[in-house]
């Protein structure tokens, strides 16, 4: 059996008792562990301490908020509040979530197996680490490649020129969630701040969040769509169980009263090492009735689509599939 | 490093001397000797190891035993008395044995606590709904066919015994 | 919990009916047939009357496996149990200039290493081609090849000594590609066999039967195709484990024995005793549980000389458990194929000649390669009529895991091509792909072209089935585009004639024991890993001594206390092991029916052993229970044990070289409808059912027969589809890396991808199979890739003469289509 390092685990009931144990540089957090048990058996991350975060109250709910992470009836409601440690399941099957913000219930709803959605974490998610073919591999396998970029080595295997890691961000829920407007707040123990997560995301597949090592994602908000949104979510995957997608396609679009596009937001993932969002849309959407733009739209999210050999399905194909799936996902918002 | 940890599985309570980094496979596995979780993928790919975690079906290949502290663990084993009498396999293991549901059987542990859990939320679940309730646990054998036969008579037999108020 | 009660179904005529004459002597008649020859009931083709076979019953073990309370090998802890791991190549292709284990020695907690200069002497599962050491001495030739092994008391400190050992290679040049291992001569993965030979190659098979190119020239269609098979494995949920256990001293004097999740563990025990230079006799090999198997568990691995070797070194009892990546490079799946098909026909659809070509990429070591590279020719004559018949093979070593038997041995592979070409010469003559392949039914009780004996064959009756259960006239090249359906046939071995190694000796053996209580003990060596063939001997038991099944006991697959048999695979186990059961049990059951006789004064062809009770057929009040009839039997005869054996007949094969591999004593038959829908815009394919009708000649437990059929279609299907044993090149990462080696991103179907399955049971009652049965377990796999690639030509009019359908391939193979139909479409433009 693939074997753990040696570590000390931590289970902390409180929050700033978190906070302090992470100021230890030789810490990290685990909430689901979905992602970082099996990262650890291949020996990418070898902390010495290990912080559960499932035990914490302040990191759990769901529920409405008042636009400033306060919870508030629905009347008031602006947002909808996430603690960080809800699991994927529960998010997925959240009725605030359902009714609110269907696409994120989605997302959630597709991330890997049953199982791994009943311990994997929303935070957990949007803290998900890059993939790549040369990196989530054991021990063994990397040391046999010479290692790369990401861990331990100096080459990256897929570009084989610079020095930039493209690993794939691959979770599922950020693209939703960015299509929405959410931010996040991070608590420390220096402090709170809040991010919002069109700034989260960072173009470096080594680390590819602005978190520091030391913060922790305490629960994520996404305010309150407007009647005319509608969203969806795409998942491009072989398999339909399991696997992490290949191609992931989020979308929000706000319609008026007449049916003509007043905003739209659309993101592209799981091709580099943050989810893309596809630039320029404002101005082929806004105005037109949705149904007679989505050819129009689909072509700028394929142009800006460039996916690499970090995942081992034809890149080409991936990138083919990025305009159907736009359609799809239009269409049926339509 | 060792730590003395309390874990309640099947409704015993047990205390053992676990290595900080073990998974709650290894502990249930080669600390306590109950050796019905299966390990398959060594990183919750498979779903041979599926336990349940307060009534969660929870891949506990990658579960750190530290989670399982304050828990209520079910394995395959406490299947057995759950929902029947003291001893009695559940419905469901009893019908996966007349359906020929488990062929090698190495999935099988897992696969019965995916579907012992769908059948607590649900005695009338579609086939659609096993499917998805199944779709965390690979097996090798089957073809899925005679699991999904074995968890509609199963089914089928909670139904009738809820109906008779056995077993609640 | 009970199982059900065996009922007396056989109708005794009334006594005063003048129609139907004596009675005493028709029931004589009707029961003496499998009484009294003492022997399997050969050369009978009527179906015999039964009581527990054809029933839907429990399995032995199911229960246990529904509880987990089933022990796998990896369930077993011994007092004082170390922890083994094995030091494996990063390297594709490397010398080995040295080892030091120095380091490792001398680390706390570690209690044993070896190195291969321990174990030198090399073997192979094939006789001829013994290419492999337990640890490798002076050459690897794959990255994953095990070079030394350590024991310690856990796994950690294991993992902390491989990291001590110090190996100096010098890299050599790696060959990934088969065709370029074929025609390289300056890289040499193994020595040749003689000056002159290529050591790239492991074997050429080169065979005619027939006029091919005489009747190829007068054919009046040839369909000509390039395919590639791509290799998979057999992943089965369970790891390899062993455990080995050395004990000294004593009247034993020493003695090893070695739990292993092997499915043969007769060949393991001679390679045990071969490898570690130890006499048989010395070594006891215990299979417990197997989690699977398809071929991948069916020779000896690293693990299991490692395991007794650390044993005997450290004087401790050693497990060594694989990791799912070790699994990945222990391999022995399928070899990947490049095939060059022509097909010869006349106007009306009829087969003239075929002639095929393949290059076979066998991996580092030759396995069951030379048996591979006949298969991938010898099965492809039936279930049709072949008039000439050519093919020529070639296996050649790479430097990756090496390659073997899975499911369907080296006959999947051709099959697929075959029965493609076959709907391309359907598709040319505008003929129903199901009515050529009536028109080419070869019948039963023939010979095939290179001398295949075919007896029994319900290959009709499997179209038959399919045809009508699919809808297929209202379905094929009915169906809206992007939604098809496909047919494809084949036909597989029911067990070899030949044993892997020469001897007269009889491939299965069963022993029974009963007890005064009315318990029956069956004593079988052979490995049920899953397959229900635990099951089967009980069955058998109990139909034949008319005990309830649950007094049946069955003890299994230890080389201490049960007789030989020679693994499961090759399908031969139902068949095999089935008639030594029956062999054992006809010869108890003569000793009882005489000593009841004698109680009752009467002939012992009237003495029924039937639902727990000894009865007199002619006077049903007459009964006694069964213990007490074995009580008789035993205070006449002593103690009361039996054996039974079966051995293959040895002269029906081909007379030529190789005519002996192929030979088998029945063949099954299946045919297989696919119905998919492809999505156009993406290349996905949905496969929605597929109709497996398989002539399994009688189903002894029709749930199980059906498992083995749905279990087998899942497999083709997940190869079609998804699956994918490949590896990294010198411009991706470095050559010969794994490019998936874990059940995340190899992917094998999860229950929301598996299609609807329908099982059609053909029942063509074999002449020499137990009570008609022939195999279930791999027959039943081959049809899924053709008729799915058939399928999917159905639904969007793309070939898929190249696996897997992933949906990169289709979607290209649908672009691709659309280009040149594009061209064309300009070109008449201009015209």
């Amino acid at each position: 059996m693939l074997r753990l390092h040696d570590y000390r685990y931590h289970r902390p009931d409180r929050l700033s008792a978190a906070l302090d144990l992470l100021e230890d540089e030789g810490a990290i957090p685990i909430a689901g562990g979905t992602d970082l048990m099996p990262n650890m058996k291949h020996g990418l991350f070898t902390p010495h301490h290990v912080v559960g975060l499932k035990g914490i109250g302040e990191l759990r709910g769901i529920s409405y908020g008042d636009g400033e992470g306060n919870a508030t009836g629905e009347d008031e409601a602006r947002e909808l509040v996430i603690g960080a440690c809800e699991t994927l399941s529960a998010v997925a099957a959240s009725r605030l979530v359902r009714r609110h913000t269907p696409s994120l219930a989605e997302a959630a709803g597709q991330v890997a197996g049953p199982q791994i959605r009943n311990s994997g974490t929303i935070g957990g998610n949007l803290c998900l680490d890059t993939r790549c073919t040369y990196y989530n591999q054991s021990h063994f396998w990397r040391k046999a490649l010479g290692y790369c970029l990401k861990k331990d080595g100096d080459v990256c295997h897929v570009t084989k020129v610079g020095k930039k890691c493209v690993a794939a961000h691959s979770a599922d829920t950020p693209p939703a969630l960015l299509t929405l407007g959410a931010v996040v707040d991070l608590v420390s123990a220096d402090g709170p701040r809040t991010v919002p997560l069109a700034d989260w995301f960072v173009a470096d597949g080594i680390w590819n969040s602005v978190r520091r090592r030391n913060e922790l994602v305490r629960r994520i908000r996404v305010p309150l769509p407007g009647s005319g949104v509608r969203t969806a979510y795409r998942k491009v995957r072989q398999r339909k169980s399991i696997d992490f997608p290949l191609l992931s396609i989020a979308i929000a679009t706000d319609l008026g009263e007449d049916g003509r596009v007043r905003e739209m937001k659309m993101v592209v993932s799981a091709l580099g090492s943050r989810p893309r969002v596809v630039a320029g849309l404002d101005k082929i959407a806004t105005g037109h009735p949705l149904s007679d733009v989505t050819d129009a739209v689909a072509e700028p999210a394929h142009r800006q689509s460039r996916p690499l050999e970090n995942i081992i399905v034809d890149p080409e194909w991936r990138r083919a599939m990025v305009p159907v799936y736009v359609r799809r996902a239009l269409r049926e918002m339509g | 490093m060792k730590e003395l940890l309390t874990l309640r599985i099947n409704g015993q309570t047990h205390e053992a001397a676990v290595p900080s980094h073990f998974t709650l496979l290894e502990t249930l596995r080669y600390v306590l000797q109950l050796t019905g979780s299966k390990q398959g993928c060594d990183k919750g790919d498979c779903g041979a190891c599926t336990v349940w975690l307060d009534g969660r079906p929870t891949l506990s290949c990658i579960t750190p035993v530290h989670e399982a502290v304050g828990a209520e663990v079910r394995t395959v084993e406490g299947l057995v008395g759950l929902r029947t009498g003291s001893g009695t396999p559940h419905p469901l293991q009893d019908a996966f044995d007349v359906c020929g549901a488990a062929q090698c059987g190495f999935c099988t542990p897992g696969i019965l606590m995916s579907a012992a859990a769908l059948l607590e939320e649900n005695t009338s679940p579609s086939r659609d709904e096993i499917r998805d309730a199944l779709s965390g646990n690979l097996c090798r054998c089957t073809g899925y066919t005679k699991i999904y036969d074995a968890v509609e008579m199963a089914a089928e037999r909670l139904r009738e015994q809820g109906e008779r108020g056995v077993g609640r | 919990m009970s199982t059900r009660t065996p009922r007396r179904t056989r109708a005794v005529p009334p006594r005063d009916d003048p129609e139907v004459g004596d009675p005493a002597e028709e029931l004589e008649e009707h029961i003496s047939h499998p009484d009294q020859d003492g022997q399997a009931p050969h050369g009978r083709r009527e179906r015999v009357e039964t009581n527990v076979i054809g029933q839907r019953l429990r399995k032995t073990d199911g229960l246990a496996k529904s509880t987990g309370r089933a022990r796998y090998t990896d369930d077993i802890s011994l007092p004082g149990m170390l922890h083994g791991k094995i030091l494996r190549s990063p390297h594709p292709h490397a010398r080995i200039l040295s080892i030091d284990t120095s380091a490792a020695e001398q680390m706390a907690g570690v209690h044993a290493v070896v190195t291969g200069a321990e174990m030198p002497r090399s073997y192979g599962i094939i006789p001829w081609t013994p290419d492999e050491q337990a640890l490798a001495t002076d050459r690897v030739r794959y990255v994953g090849d095990a070079v030394a092994a350590v024991a310690a008391d856990d796994e950690d400190t294991a993992n902390r000594a491989l990291e001590a050992i110090r190996v100096e290679y010098e890299e050599l040049e790696p060959l990934l590609d088969p065709r370029e291992a074929e025609r390289r001569t300056d890289v040499q993965i193994h020595d040749p066999k003689k000056p002159g030979y290529n050591g790239n190659i492991t074997k050429v098979v080169k065979l005619e039967f027939g006029e091919v190119d005489g009747e190829m020239d007068a054919a009046d269609v040839v369909v000509e195709g390039d395919y590639f098979f791509e290799g998979s494995t057999h992943t089965p949920i369970e790891p390899h484990c062993a455990v080995g256990l050395w004990e000294e001293g004593g009247i034993a004097g020493t003695r090893l024995t070695v739990w292993s999740s092997t499915q043969v563990p007769h060949y393991l025990h001679r390679e045990l005793a071969r490898v570690l230079e130890l006499e048989a006799a010395r070594i006891r090999v215990i299979q417990p549980a197997v989690g699977g198997g398809f071929g991948g568990k069916s020779e000896p691995f690293d693990l299991e000389f490692c395991v007794a070797k650390l044993a005997m070194k450290s004087g401790r009892p050693v497990k060594i458990l694989y990791t799912r990546e070790e699994v990945f490079y222990a391999h022995r799946g399928r070899h990947p194929f490049l095939m060059k098909y022509r097909l010869g026909a006349d106007r009306e659809g009829r087969i003239r000649a075929v002639d095929n070509r393949a290059l076979l990429d066998g991996g580092a070591y030759a396995s069951f390669g030379l048996v591979t590279a006949y298969y991938s020719g010898q099965l492809l004559p039936a279930p049709y009529e072949i008039p000439a018949y050519r093919f020529h093979s070639t296996r050649v070593y790479t430097n990756k895991p090496a390659c073997g038997p899975k499911r369907g041995h080296g006959s999947v592979q051709p099959r697929f091509a075959f029965e493609v070409q076959l709907d391309k010469l359907a598709e040319r003559l505008d003929l129903d792909p199901i009515e050529l392949r009536r028109r080419n039914f070869m019948g039963e009780d023939r010979r095939t072209i290179n001398e295949l004996r075919v007896t029994s064959n319900g290959f009709l009756q499997c179209l038959d089935a399919v045809e009508r259960a699919s809808g297929w006239k209202e379905k094929h090249r009915r169906l809206p585009f992007g939604r098809g359906v496909g047919v494809a046939g084949s036909c597989y071995i029911s067990g070899t004639n030949y044993p892997i190694y020469p001897n007269e000796m009889p491939q299965s053996g069963i022993q029974i024991q009963v007890d005064r209580s009315g318990r029956v003990t069956v004593f079988s060596g052979a490995s049920d890993i899953g397959q229900g063939s635990d099951s089967m001997v009980a069955y058998i038991a109990a139909e034949e001594l008319g005990v309830p099944l649950e007094s049946v006991r069955v003890l299994t697959s230890d080389t201490d206390l049960t007789p030989v048999d020679l693994g499961a695979y090759s399908s031969r186990v139902t068949f095999m092991l089935g008639n030594a059961c029956i062999d054992a049990c006809r010869k108890m059951k003569a000793l009882v029916q005489q000593a009841v006789a004698e109680h009752w004064d009467a002939k012992p062809q009237r003495v029924l052993l039937a639902g727990g009770q000894a009865m007199d057929g002619l006077d049903t009040s007459r009964q006694m229970p069964i213990a007490g009839a074995f009580n008789l039997a035993e205070a006449k005869y002593g103690t009361l044990g039996a054996t039974g054996s079966y051995n293959t007949p040895k002269d029906v094969h081909g007379e030529y070289r190789g005519g002996t591999i192929g030979a088998s004593p029945a063949y099954s038959f299946t045919a297989h409808v696919a119905e998919v829908e492809v999505d156009p815009e993406t290349g996905f394919v949905d496969v929605k059912t597929i109709w497996v009708a398989h002539d399994c000649g009688r189903a002894l437990n029709p749930a199980i027969v059906e498992g083995q059929m749905e279990g087998s279609a899942y497999m083709g299907f997940g190869e079609a589809l998804m699956e994918q044993q490949i590896f990294k090149d010198a411009d991706h990462g470095r050559a010969g890396l794994h490019d998936a080696p874990s059940l995340l991103d190899y992917r094998i179907p999860t229950s929301l991808d598996t299609p609807e399955l329908a099982s059609l049971i053909i029942e063509s009652i074999d002449p020499e199979g137990p009570y008609g049965a022939k195999e279930a377990g791999e027959g039943p796999l081959h049809p899924s890739i053709p008729a799915i690639a058939n399928a999917i030509y159905d639904a969007v009019g793309v070939r898929m003469d190249s696996m897997p359908f992933s949906p990169p391939r289709v979607w290209k193979a649908i672009q691709a289509q659309k280009e040149m139909e594009g061209r064309e479409g300009k070109a008449v433009a201009a015209d």
